[in-house]
């Protein structure tokens, strides 16, 4: 269970991190954020982040859960750029390309 | 070379990023064909012993972990019978992952082994295999080649690996910010984002299992420092004694004496370290009065492969030595090791393994095509490449395409050799490697994008049939393997079809991918004066579609997508391989 918690609090870590940055804005939103919401974007993604690995030390195999921790980062950190590509491409796929 | 050479030294000097990109580049590509064939057969070695189970189908799944105190002394009674004139026996126990007690013995000069059944403790006659440990072997000593040039080789490609993870991080200035950029359908700038984003999610991974590769082969790569510590016999024994769990047989007394019930010895042992925390025992001197018996600690429940054991008096029983703890550089050792087999991990820690491994097979894939798509847009004359492009894109098709038709090959030779060929572990090697050199071959003769396409769609035909296979010649199809919940074979079918599906993908994303003709290039106008033919136009840019699940439509880069930005600058481009001009 406790790894679940670590996985999810990486996936929204980097999620609020990645909303906290230009182009996923321009991509989803169609503008940039205020210059506010982004400070608390890049605030929440750190704090979740910390809060993922404060879960993975706080058990006893803490060593093996550190290793672990870094492989749940990457995880995280892979299944918001796939699904942020994802939604680029079944949103608009032509336009985006063309777009740019 | 030179010719880059000179031309930077007529402009200003290159700048940090660019003296690093190419040593990125060239790094990469001399070293990418044998680390991508390390990198996946490592990959595929965290489920090594899933794998050895799934090539040996006649030994059944086992329903509980046997506790190592009540095997023992059948064990020992065996081995007493098989090998009782042996100085040193060592028996390891099942555990979780491998469902069979083995032991291995110094018989004369040469060590001999055997597998044992979990309960009874016999003999059982088990296909002749090597199982996972072939590609867990191969991707560190290669084969075909005395054991230490494999290791040298690999410990060289493992160096280039970390100039290369090193100065690729150097030259990506845009690390932070592009951090979860990804261009759809840019060409070359498709190619370089997704090798990024490989790179980078799992760069922690990727930088842990580059150096602690080389950690675990640090006394072979420098043992200076050891011969000038430890210079007599003693002072290398305890050196040895720091780094694993073995003592030597000493000199036995002749006299003879039973040997003391070792299920008592377990016990003591699994009082520290649990239940399954006792990985092996080693027994030196059997039968004789000066026996020593040495209890092991499994390495599958610590990040550290450092020795810890309780030694024994043979033949009283009485404990002589605990071994808790090794120095501290030693341990550093012990940890690293540990990182780099991931043996300690539970099933999810293995799959995060598998998966970021897998990213950075991914990874050096796509660093080999980005090679051949970034040259390709500036070759003179795309109907006929030079020579070393030539070489490059047909390597690329062999090492990555190839492989895996290989890889699945060695599975097939598992099911169909006959179970009494002799050396039929050896045949199913050299079914391997025949294999791999045919792709090679059918490389070199079709167009490069045929051959991509081709060979990804063997290799998804003999992924996608390896269950049937196994349903065929087993009892163990699919079908069972789920009614039993028996998830090594249930899983190893599944994951064959995931992977199938994976290089269908590929192989579609490469036939349809249709480079836009760019316009004819002056040099190109000049010396045949017609537009490039589209199909030759998309023979490499087109492979290269798949090595990654990443690029989009045209790869025949736009003239613009090629200028400034890119982290690889275009100025490393012009190669100064024979015949690039």
């Amino acid at each position: 269970m406790n790894q679940l918690w670590v996985l999810i609090f990486c996936l929204l870590g980097f999620a609020c991190l990645a909303l906290g940055m230009e182009r996923p804005q321009e991509d989803l939103f169609g503008r940039h954020l205020s210059r506010r919401s982004i400070t608390w974007l890049r605030i929440a993604g750190w704090v979740l982040l910390a809060l993922s690995l404060g879960v993975t030390l706080d058990q006893e195999r803490w060593a093996v859960g550190l290793v672990a921790w870094f492989g749940y980062l990457s995880a995280g950190a892979g299944i918001v750029f796939v699904a942020l590509v994802a939604w680029n491409r079944l949103r608009q796929p032509d336009a985006k390309a063309a777009r740019r | 070379m030179s010719s880059t050479m000179s031309t930077y030294s007529k402009a200003k000097a290159p700048g940090i990023r660019q003296t690093m990109s190419d040593l990125h580049t060239w790094t990469g590509l001399l070293a990418g064909w044998i680390l991508y064939a390390m990198f996946l057969t490592g990959t595929v070695s965290y489920f090594k012993d899933e794998i050895s189970q799934w090539m040996r189908p006649a030994v059944p799944a086992q329903a509980q972990v046997a506790n190592p105190a009540e095997l023992a002394p059948r064990l020992v009674e065996t081995m007493s019978r098989l090998a009782p004139t042996s100085p040193q026996w060592s028996i390891g126990f099942p555990d979780e992952r491998s469902p069979t007690a083995n032991a291995f013995w110094r018989g004369g000069k040469r060590f001999e082994s055997a597998t044992f059944d979990p309960v009874t403790a016999q003999p059982i006659e088990v296909r002749d295999t090597t199982g996972g440990d072939f590609f867990y072997r191969f991707h560190f000593q290669l084969h075909y080649m005395p054991v230490l040039w494999g290791r040298w080789i690999a410990s060289i490609c493992a160096m280039f690996m970390l100039v290369a993870i090193v100065s690729g991080v150097i030259t990506h200035k845009k690390i932070f910010v592009d951090f979860f950029t990804f261009r759809w359908g840019k060409g070359q700038r498709s190619w370089l984002d997704a090798h990024n984003a490989l790179s980078v999610f799992g760069l922690p991974f990727h930088l842990m299992i580059t150096y602690t590769g080389l950690v675990t082969l640090m006394l072979m790569l420098m043992p200076w420092g050891g011969d000038a510590a430890f210079k007599d016999r003693g002072a290398r024994q305890a050196l040895q004694n720091e780094l694993s769990a073995f003592v030597p047989a000493g000199k036995p007394s002749g006299d003879k004496a039973p040997i003391a019930p070792v299920a008592d010895m377990i016990r003591q042992a699994q009082e520290r370290w649990g239940q399954h925390g006792v990985g092996r025992i080693t027994i030196n001197n059997p039968g004789d009065t000066a026996s020593r018996v040495m209890v092991v600690r499994a390495d599958n429940q610590r990040v550290s492969v450092s020795p810890q054991y309780l030694l024994f008096n043979g033949t009283s029983g009485q404990l002589l030595d605990t071994k808790d703890s090794v120095g501290s550089a030693a341990e550093t050792r012990g940890v690293m090791y540990a990182l780099h087999l991931g043996r300690f991990g539970d099933l999810p820690l293995r799959w995060l393994y598998f998966l970021v491994s897998l990213a950075g097979t991914a990874m050096v894939g796509s660093g080999l095509v980005m090679w051949t798509v970034k040259r390709r847009a500036k070759l003179p004359n795309p109907d006929k490449p030079y020579f070393g492009f030539r070489l490059v894109e047909r390597l690329n098709i062999a090492s990555v395409a190839g492989l895996s038709v290989a890889m699945v090959a060695f599975f097939y030779g598992n099911r169909l050799l006959s179970e009494t060929l002799a050396d039929r572990k050896d045949w199913e090697i050299h079914v391997f490697f025949m294999v791999w050199g045919a792709t090679l071959l059918y490389a070199m003769v079709r167009p490069a994008k045929r051959g991509w396409i081709e060979l990804l769609w063997l290799a998804a035909g003999l992924l996608l049939a390896l269950p049937v296979l196994n349903a065929m010649t087993t009892d163990r199809g699919l079908w069972n393997s789920l009614a039993a919940g028996d998830w090594v074979f249930a899983g190893f079918d599944l994951a064959m079809i995931a992977f199938a599906a994976l290089h269908a993908w590929l192989a579609i994303r490469t036939t349809r991918h249709r480079p836009k003709v760019k316009p004819v290039r002056k040099t190109a106008a000049v010396t045949d004066g017609t537009a490039p033919a589209p199909r030759r136009l998309g023979g490499v840019a087109g492979g290269a579609a798949a090595a990654v699940a990443a690029s989009g439509a045209p790869s025949g880069a736009s003239g613009s997508s090629l200028s400034g930005g890119t982290a690889v600058s275009p100025r490393s481009g012009m190669p100064g391989v024979e015949g690039a001009r």
